[in-house]
């Protein structure tokens, strides 16, 4: 069954499309090295493409008037980049940013309009995705407000873990604070009580994280909330 | 199906009735006098009026959606819970809006909290019967997923806005969009019901709106809010307020 090439299908939207638009697909697919900090759209611009991450995650940043942003969601392996394409928009109002170096596929703007107006499997498998989005862009928005510091930290960590293949992070402090819209030392300071807690090792922008169950035992609920919507949205195909 | 044909019947005739102020002036909801005649006819024959109450909870989390709703008079405030309980409000839809577009997106469960904030008038379409009329209109499809689009936004920006700005400008966006929506320029509301709007506590809102008063931007009485300055809300508000509208002017015109 190598339809697409073997990597391919650590998207989990691309595992799940059907044979003939696995087929189609195929040749038009890019594959892609995202390293850390690669801006992938800015806001007001239009999108010259569409990407898949496999072993990158691509952080959404929505930015206000006077240039500060915060995040808004995660995109891994579970998704897909670039929604606005398909939704009517011509431009994005939010900024794309690699916050984990990896790869990812890409397919041309114009192929990916086509694809979702053949209104078949894909436009299906890409409107849930949307509805999942939208979820966890409702939950960070009340996380944003209600929640310390710490728990959201906690959150972001689990989200990330969730989308990569081990368990560590490549990532700054400042990197943190950007996507939390939060000073950084702040960042450093919920960090640090991680590290006491046992629930991380952080040295020289590596985070490892040593305990998995603490982390959730300590973050907000958003970040359940947010798993169990995508996983009821977007179940996963079986791996091959 | 006689029903079917008997509203539409109900709707042709309103129509033609109403063709001085223009076919369109009894329709009320934005979104459906953006669709090209025949997707708005027969959208309209499926719809059938409903007064929405003040409070009246319209959707639960995760519970499938049994009607969409189409506001005319009426608004709906979008709040996401925490431990199952409503905390923050992160949307609001009036006559520009639809609420329920999970359906157009292929899912039942109901992803937010609907509760009426606004009592008055809006269609509402049997789950089923909208689900088939979307299967069948590839204008109210695209339509829809501008909308979806600009929800979308509408939320990005309630994160960073939750996130960066102050309580007294997150109020006066509060209350142009409310005002846009009640097409009026008093409303009732209470300090509570605003504290738990705006995810913040109450001697907060009360603060912030004395603020407002003062510069004479407001008058508070007794849970009854009048604007009386529009241009000084809009010079206090955050820009999160201008950025909605102009996503939504952007992507439905």
């Amino acid at each position: 069954m190598e339809i697409l090439s073997s990597d391919s299908v650590k998207n989990y939207l691309l595992a799940a499309l059907p044979i003939a638009e696995s087929q189609r697909w195929l040749p038009l697919m890019e594959s892609v090295d995202l390293p850390l900090g690669q801006v992938l759209y800015e806001s007001g611009t239009t999108l010259s493409h569409v990407y898949f991450p496999t072993t990158a995650i691509i952080s959404l940043l929505y930015v206000m008037e006077n240039g500060a942003s915060a995040e808004i969601a995660v995109v891994g392996n579970e998704g897909i980049v670039g929604i606005s394409l398909f939704m009517g928009g011509e431009s994005t109002s939010s900024r794309a940013v690699v916050q984990s170096a990896g790869k990812g596929f890409r397919l041309k703007a114009q192929l990916m309009k086509d694809e979702f107006n053949r209104a078949g499997p894909v436009l299906h498998l890409l409107l849930r995705y949307t509805q999942a989005l939208i979820t966890q862009m409702a939950q960070t928005a009340v996380c944003n407000r209600h929640h310390s510091l710490d728990q959201q930290l906690c959150r972001w960590l689990l989200l990330s873990l969730d989308r990569l293949e081990g368990n560590q992070l490549v990532m700054t402090q400042e990197l943190i604070a950007n996507m939390l819209g939060v000073r950084r030392e702040g960042v450093t300071e919920g960090a640090l009580k991680l590290q006491h807690a046992g629930l991380i090792r952080y040295a020289r922008g590596h985070i490892t994280v040593l305990d998995r169950p603490g982390l959730e035992r300590r973050s907000c609920e958003c970040y359940a909330v947010v798993k169990k919507e995508y996983e009821r949205l977007l179940p996963r195909t079986q791996e091959s | 199906m006689c029903a079917a044909i008997r509203s539409a019947w109900r709707i042709k005739r309103m129509l033609a009735s109403h063709t001085l102020r223009g076919p369109l002036s009894i329709v009320q909801n934005h979104l459906i006098e953006l669709l090209p005649r025949t997707a708005r006819l027969r959208l309209l024959a499926i719809c059938e009026p409903v007064e929405l109450v003040m409070a009246e909870v319209l959707s639960e989390v995760g519970i499938p959606t049994r009607h969409v709703y189409f506001p005319t008079k009426s608004f709906i405030s979008l709040v996401t819970p925490i431990k199952g309980k409503p905390v923050l409000e992160v949307g609001m839809i009036g006559r520009e809006g639809m609420l329920g577009t999970q359906l157009a997106l292929g899912v039942r469960a109901a992803p937010l909290h609907a509760l009426v904030q606004g009592p008055g008038t809006a269609w509402r379409i049997g789950a089923v019967a909208f689900r088939s009329e979307l299967a069948r209109s590839s204008a109210l499809q695209r339509s829809l997923n501008r909308y979806v689009y600009v929800m979308m936004m509408q939320l990005a920006s309630a994160a960073s806005c939750l996130r960066f700005h102050q309580i007294e400008p997150r109020l006066a966006r509060w209350l142009l969009m409310t005002q846009d929506r009640a097409q009026s320029n008093t409303f009732h509301i209470t300090h509570e019901f605003l504290a738990y709007m705006l995810g913040v506590r109450r001697v907060g809102v009360t603060a912030a709106a004395s603020v407002l008063q003062r510069a004479g931007l407001i008058k508070y009485h007794r849970g009854e809010i009048e604007v009386l300055s529009r241009r000084g809300l809009e010079a206090a508000a955050c820009s999160c307020y201008a950025a909605d509208r102009k996503a939504y002017a952007d992507m439905l015109h």
